[in-house]
């Protein structure tokens, strides 16, 4: 009888232990493979954690480099098409840049729309959910939608105006900036309503000239349309001069950077950039400890998996002495007799792996409507089995052998005289 | 031979079956031990990302008679959740005089308009740390020599490096603040230090005389007191920024702020700023449930191993049960034997437990900790170079991370882990003891 032949049939005449070793086996397998899913799916986590600190930076123009004429520096403004080439850089997840004007604003019928004191505060701006006013919750968008991009001669108002001069989501206003100087006329679509959330009353801005203007006379609209509003006026006066960039992921906010500046095509004499992510720094040791925790704990639970499996199978091995005797004694080659066992701990892994691999991905997909969102990132995926199966075979291997070896040092009639 | 002897015996005699039995015991109770530790351990680490997302609430007590006292504040700073961390703040008008009386100069010359009365004055700003005056974190003023003031009281000044100029002052003259309501309050001040401006105002033009960058002047709050509420001590302040452990608590510490008696609360104005943590707060709830997940994952995965193992264990010795129920003892003695080796085992393993897992959980700790991070403020520069300034991390007093085995989770895996040993030991029994001795023994192979 092969041995081969051998394995097969302890296997099937002994199914009970079989099955024993092979829940085992299945259960501690999904374990380790829930366990590595649930250490990428911690990293995509903190990723996204990182993400939500609104880490930026800012390019403005330096100038420093830039001459002066009287009141205000001639260095250059930034152009549309560098914003945009920055802003394609890998990593950024949305930018804005502003560009203000003091318009005055009529409705439909030539009326100038009611507004507290001085004039209206323009933003002219990219994507206005990147607003600083917004970011910090200062503002809150309540109606309708934020200025993107891709929109045209679209406006955002606040609440009091709205309420003031009976507008709503679709209306058009027009703008116009220096009626003496012949800018033009600039119809804008109102896109969206905020509410003003931030206290006016505090003093702790008033370091900058918006702070001069009550918070329900600001205003947002799309950069074409405040480009609009001072088209033929001392151009060299008016222009962007930053940007901001958010970037994906606060912990590659320097390589961002880094690839920002390498874009040949902008005069970096011209322009600097400051990097700002306070909140991540403020939180990333926090925020690694928990990682560093979770890694821990996997790789505890990994090695206890190990050590488990050694255990049951030195077990189940050292039970069997007495087969181990008669073995021998029939004239069976140890290598043989080992190989058997081999060969019975692998027949029983070639089922409980794969099976594994499926009742892990049935864990992680209750565990997905068990907990949402979080547990959606615990995915099992190919990687992690190949990795498990292949070390966990290696493993079992390993464990047979050396189980064995205490055995296998005895001649079959000590063996079996010792046996009771 | 009584049920314990023969159970003592049994584990003397097969010392490489109880020693496997008892190692992988250990293992298991280590694993659950170590697990509930670092869970622990991410509550903190949870805990801390929360506060360091300083959550805060502004009291707007301008319209105050008398301010936001000091006792008020005290019975503030006292509500159950606050970090302690808080600044204060207090704005006013002074106008500006020499030590004999004489009025010193400001900036007019880019003033949108002059108020009467303001011909010699400028904003009076003051701050719990001037450093953290939002002319200085954001405004882009910075101290150029001279210290901060960080003191609540000491009447001292930080004044412009051109107002300093244009008057001939340094540090350590002497200047007068009045107050510009004439109520005829006076208060002779030092000056502590000279700051500048990095950034151009962009006010210019719409600015009045006094909120000119020149004409600005930071002082401590019980100056600011002075002029405002003509109080000598326990300076009343204007505005008070406090800092929360917790965000989610915002609300209710709001609330208990409103409670607070003797204040007139509906002219004050309370704002609640939160707005990194509301960014956040979904993706912290999501890392805080991936613990959770794993620890439920290991646990149950952990009971099921332990019940198997100690089902195969029982399963090997079908052929001795058979030869005690033939000698004639009694179903209910043969089980209680086989539990109480079971329960001797896990016991011994349970105590040894608590030192193998504190060793672990301590291993952990210390690596944490050996995490150096350190804030980095960095500058990119023009020509490519690098400025990196190393800031020591800003102080948020964030909890340290113990990781330790707590005597509750110490207590749950002692019951939990004796429960499923007594449990699982029966369940594997009950198929062996419902066979007739006859049949167990002719059964064996």
């Amino acid at each position: 009888m092969n041995l081969g032949l051998r394995a097969i049939l302890y296997t099937v005449r002994k199914w009970k232990k079989t099955l024993l070793v092979f829940f085992l086996l299945l259960a501690i397998t999904t374990l380790v493979l829930s366990g590595l899913a649930i250490a990428d799916a911690q990293e995509e986590q903190a990723e996204e954690v990182r993400g939500t600190t609104g880490a930026s930076f800012t390019v403005e123009r330096d100038i420093s480099t830039g001459g002066w004429n009287g009141n205000y520096s001639t260095q250059e403004f930034m152009s549309e098409d560098m914003i945009q080439q920055i802003a394609a850089v890998d990593g950024i997840e949305g930018y804005d840049a502003t560009l203000i004007t003091l318009p005055d604003i009529f409705n439909d019928k030539g009326e100038e729309l009611a507004h507290e004191n001085y004039s209206f505060y323009n933003y002219g701006s990219y994507n206005s959910q990147y607003h600083e006013l917004f970011l910090s919750g200062r503002f809150e968008l309540v109606e309708g939608t934020h200025i993107i991009d891709d929109m045209t001669n679209s406006i955002i108002i606040s609440r009091e105006v709205a309420e003031w001069n009976d507008l709503k989501l679709g209306d058009t206003v027009t703008g116009i900036y220096y009626p003496e100087n012949n800018t033009p006329a600039v119809d804008m679509e109102i896109v969206g309503i905020f509410d003003v959330v931030a206290d006016k009353g505090d003093q702790v801005n008033m370091y900058d000239d918006s702070s001069y203007y009550a918070y329900s006379s600001y205003v947002f609209c799309s950069m074409d349309a405040a480009e609009g509003l001072i088209k033929g006026w001392g151009e060299d006066g008016e222009g962007i001069s930053e940007a901001y960039y958010y970037v994906t992921d606060a912990a590659q906010l320097e390589n961002v950077i880094r690839e920002v500046q390498s874009i040949s095509s902008i005069n970096w004499n011209n322009y600097k950039i400051t990097a700002n992510d306070e909140v991540y720094q403020n939180i990333s040791s926090a925020l690694s400890d928990t990682g560093t925790l979770i890694t821990t704990l996997i790789i505890v639970i990994t090695a206890v998996s190990m050590v488990l499996i050694i255990l049951i199978l030195s077990m189940s091995i050292r039970s069997r002495k007495r087969e181990t005797g008669i073995l021998l004694a029939v004239g069976i080659a140890k290598p043989a007799v080992i190989l058997q066992y081999v060969l019975e701990t692998l027949l029983i892994a070639v089922v409980a792996f794969p099976l594994a691999y499926l009742s892990s991905k049935q864990v992680a997909g209750t565990l997905g409507t068990l907990f949402g969102k979080a547990a959606e990132n615990v995915i099992v995926t190919p990687e992690h089995f190949m990795l498990v199966a292949i070390v966990g075979g290696v493993l079992l291997v390993a464990a047979v052998l050396v189980s064995s070896i205490s055995t296998m040092r005895l001649k079959p009639k000590q063996i079996l005289s010792q046996m009771e | 031979m009584n049920l314990c002897k023969r159970a003592f015996l049994y584990s003397i005699r097969k010392k490489g079956k109880t020693f496997t039995l008892l190692a992988f015991l250990l293992v298991m109770a280590t694993l659950m031990l170590t697990c509930f530790s670092i869970q622990s351990a991410t509550e903190t680490a949870n805990a801390n990302i929360k506060k360091a997302l300083l959550g805060y609430f502004t009291i707007n007590g301008k319209q105050l008679e008398g301010g936001i006292t000091e006792e008020v504040r005290e019975q503030i700073l006292g509500i159950d959740g606050l970090s302690g961390r808080y600044t204060l703040r207090s704005y006013s008008y002074a106008e500006y005089c020499d030590a004999q009386g004489n009025p010193l100069e400001i900036n007019t010359e880019e003033a949108a308009q002059i108020p009467e009365g303001y011909e010699h004055a400028g904003k009076i700003v003051a701050n719990s740390n001037s450093q953290d005056d939002s002319y200085f974190t954001e405004g882009g003023f910075e101290l150029t020599q001279g210290e901060p003031i960080t003191t609540e009281g000491g009447n001292q000044v930080l004044i412009h490096e051109k107002f300093a100029q244009r008057n001939g002052l340094s540090i350590g003259d002497t200047m007068l603040l009045k107050d510009v309501e004439g109520k005829n309050r006076t208060i002779p001040v030092t000056v502590a230090g000279i700051f500048t401006n990095t950034k151009e105002q962009d006010s210019i033009g719409i600015a009045p005389s006094y909120d000119l960058y020149d004409n600005i002047v930071f002082t401590d709050l019980s100056t600011a007191a002075s002029l405002l509420y003509g109080t000598e001590d326990g300076a009343s302040v204007q505005y008070g920024d406090f800092y929360v452990d917790n965000p989610d608590e915002l609300e209710r510490i709001m609330d208990e702020v409103k409670d607070i008696p003797g204040v007139a609360w509906e002219d004050c104005t309370l704002t609640r700023y939160d707005n990194d943590y509301q960014n956040a707060k979904e993706s912290l709830e999501g890392l805080q449930n991936i613990v959770f997940i794993a620890i439920a994952v290991v646990s149950v995965i952990c009971f099921l191993v332990l019940a198997l193992f100690l089902t195969l264990r029982l399963r090997g010795r079908i052929h001795e049960t058979g030869i005690y129920l033939a000698m004639g003892i009694s179903k209910g003695s043969v089980l209680l034997q086989y539990l109480l080796e079971v329960v001797l085992v896990a016991v011994i393993a349970l105590v040894i437990s608590f030192g193998t897992s504190t060793v672990i959980s301590h291993q952990i700790g210390s690596s944490l900790l050996s995490q150096v991070t350190s804030e980095t403020y960095e500058t990119v520069d023009l020509t490519g170079e690098h400025e990196t300034a190393e800031e020591p991390a800003e102080d948020l007093n964030l909890a340290e991370i113990e990781v330790a085995v707590s005597g509750e989770d110490y207590a749950m895996v002692w019951a939990f882990g004796m429960a499923l040993c007594v449990a699982s030991t029966a369940l594997a029994a009950y198929p062996i003891m419902k066979m007739k001795p006859k049949s167990i023994l002719s059964q064996m192979s």
